[in-house]
């Protein structure tokens, strides 16, 4: 996206001017550029930058925010040796199956929407609707549908199954899937209006040769229409994955603690446990890194992927 | 959409023309009942917690543990005792309009400047400020609590103003300068030949033009501040300063049972950000999607 662009004001002088100098208009406009990305580049370096490069620093000390004593790198062998970690990461890892549900149903629900059924934009909006209520909010309705003689306990009873008394959270090995599904749920609304986009920008006249070529609806969908929308299923895959990663602390912190036992604590929620709940610092720095890390790698998949396309 | 249409040719003269229009149209409205009943489907599951919110609010504390039916206004008469959502709202609001005001000031300049008065490295600067996106507000938290807590800007609004405004100043950065980028630069070289400054023309040309870019990110990112918890609960501790929010996943944590004050509570807490969702929906959408379009 930074390629595609107009010449910059001022490319002009600076051909004419190749020899002699710059201009002294173009002086003044890079000088005013420079003052003018000031604020921004401050403010994202004093408070984004700095404290990662903090927490790289700190996670090679044992720390509890008062006295310090260095460790050395042997703080991230010592960690990849716990296996508490391992059982956090093993949460993380889980949560990623949740991925595809988060996806792949929102995109039907955009094929849906697009059939354009009279009233298909209220629907829209009725299904946008929750991304605008907070995760907090989120988890307190999931908590109790999820409860004993919840919600969940009263459907499976009118379908016959009451017996299976699903009581997701207070199992250890179950209550992942209950934040998992809460999890789906929330994604559907930005998944669904990022394919709307995308389905909007698809070329008709593509399938409609294809179908006068005599192809049908599947094969359509498959080699026509998906191969467009590739680069939404993208972008949709990825910001669930950062979303998976990084923006669940609130839902599992109002859902389940992180409990029962490990059950659901992942990486984002186990660096604020050791840091907030135990003061231990230099470990949660650690996490913190191993978390930038893994959502590093994320990012740079993107970009790679993305461009490829373009 | 084209399926329904698609009659056989070579079938056609077997019928009459009426005859086959109303089995068309037979068709097509039973297709369309059944894509509306499987929307509907969809649109339960999608309303249920507001329904369960709604619904609960309005039952006693037995009434909810019974599972009877029956109406009762006591958790709301008790909310703002257990939740002072009243002064909590209010700090939300005051958090979240400085934080916008200082993204919208900080992204509308920068952005201006990276696209139209590109300068040596600048390109790299975006680039850096936009990779910020990709860190975790988890991975900073730490240093940056302590770092606020040796300036004592723990429990004072202007911490987490600043915090939320930085976390939201790489995204509308990268807004703001793909913004401009489409405006033509006829515009503003016209302006610079009627003698006018640089920044003289950002101010009075670029930025009147980029209104709905503005109200995209202000939406944005009112929904993402008044949503937040983390931020909130470790540098607005106080309830004095608490926000909304904050003061219901504080009300959660400490295991408050009434559940129907604290669905009352959810509601409450709710309806500012779907109110702005509702009216300015259209821009939540161009915001949301601007990292694909092109």
């Amino acid at each position: 996206m930074t390629t595609q662009t107009a010449t910059p004001l001022g490319k002009k002088p600076r051909l004419m001017n190749k020899r002699s100098g710059i201009s002294a208009l173009e002086r003044e406009r890079a000088r005013t550029g420079r003052l003018m990305i000031l604020p921004a580049a401050i403010l994202v370096i004093v408070v984004l930058g700095v404290p990662i490069g903090q927490a790289i620093y700190r996670s090679m000390e044992q720390w509890n925010g008062l006295t310090a004593t260095w460790i050395g790198p042997s703080a991230y062998t010592h960690a990849f040796s716990d296996p508490t970690f391992w059982r956090v990461m093993e949460n993380n890892a889980l949560l990623l199956i949740a991925v595809p549900f988060a996806v792949l149903i929102p995109l039907g629900i955009a094929f849906l929407l697009n059939e354009k059924v009279p009233g298909w934009k209220v629907f829209r909006s009725i299904y946008f609707m929750p991304t605008a209520i907070s995760w907090v909010v989120i988890g307190m309705v999931a908590l109790r549908f999820f409860a004993q003689a919840g919600p969940l306990d009263s459907i499976f009873s009118a379908f016959g199954l009451g017996f299976l008394h699903p009581n997701l959270l207070s199992n250890q090995h179950q209550a992942l899937l209950a934040v998992g599904i809460t999890f789906v749920w929330s994604m559907v609304g930005t998944n669904t209006i990022i394919f709307l986009t995308g389905i909007a920008t698809l070329d008709p006249s593509l399938s409609e040769a294809a179908q006068v070529d005599g192809t049908n609806a599947w094969q359509r969908l498959i080699h026509i229409t998906m191969p467009q929308l590739r680069r939404f299923i993208l972008f949709s895959s990825m910001l669930t994955m950062i979303s998976a990663f990084t923006a669940l602390f609130s839902l599992i912190f109002v859902m389940t603690g992180g409990g029962p036992g490990y059950g659901t604590t992942t990486l984002e929620f186990f660096i604020y446990q050791n840091a907030f709940g135990q003061s231990d610092f230099g470990y949660g720095a650690l996490l913190g890194v191993v978390l930038f890390v893994i959502m590093a790698v994320v990012g740079l998949i993107q970009l790679r992927l993305l461009r490829v396309d373009d | 959409m084209s399926t329904s249409v698609e009659t056989s040719p070579l079938k056609a003269p077997m019928l009459s023309v009426d005859a086959q229009r109303a089995a068309m149209r037979r068709r097509r409205r039973l297709r369309t009942g059944l894509l509306l009943a499987l929307m509907t489907l969809i649109a339960v599951v999608m309303l249920y917690p507001f329904f369960f919110m709604i619904v609960t609010s309005f039952k006693s504390e037995n009434q909810f543990l019974n599972g009877t039916g029956g109406f009762s206004l006591s958790s709301w008469s008790q909310l703002a005792q257990a939740l002072p959502w009243a002064h909590e709202m209010l700090n939300s609001t005051i958090v979240c309009a400085c934080a916008i005001v200082i993204i919208l000031l900080v992204s509308t300049t920068a952005g201006f400047a990276f696209a139209k008065l590109r300068f040596r490295m600048s390109n790299y600067i975006l680039t850096g400020i936009v990779a910020a996106m990709l860190i975790p507000i988890q991975s900073i938290v730490i240093p940056l609590y302590i770092n606020a807590a040796n300036l004592h800007l723990v429990n004072s609004y202007f911490g987490a103003v600043i915090i939320y405004a930085a976390i939201g100043t790489p995204f509308a950065t990268f807004l703001m300068t793909a913004y401009y980028r489409s405006l033509p630069d006829e515009v503003i070289e016209a302006a610079i030949i009627d003698g006018a400054h640089y920044f003289g023309v950002f101010r009075r040309v670029a930025l009147p033009m980029s209104v709905p870019a503005l109200v995209t990110i202000a939406v944005l990112q009112f929904i993402q501040i008044w949503d937040d918890l983390l931020v909130g609960l470790l540098f607005l501790q106080n309830p004095s300063e608490r926000t909304i929010t904050v003061g219901l996943g504080a009300l959660a944590a400490g295991r408050t049972t009434n559940i129907p004050i604290l669905m009352a509570g959810s509601l409450v807490s709710a309806i500012p950000a779907i109110l702005v969702f509702l009216i300015f929906q259209r821009f939540l959408t161009t915001g949301l999607t601007a990292g694909v379009s092109r």
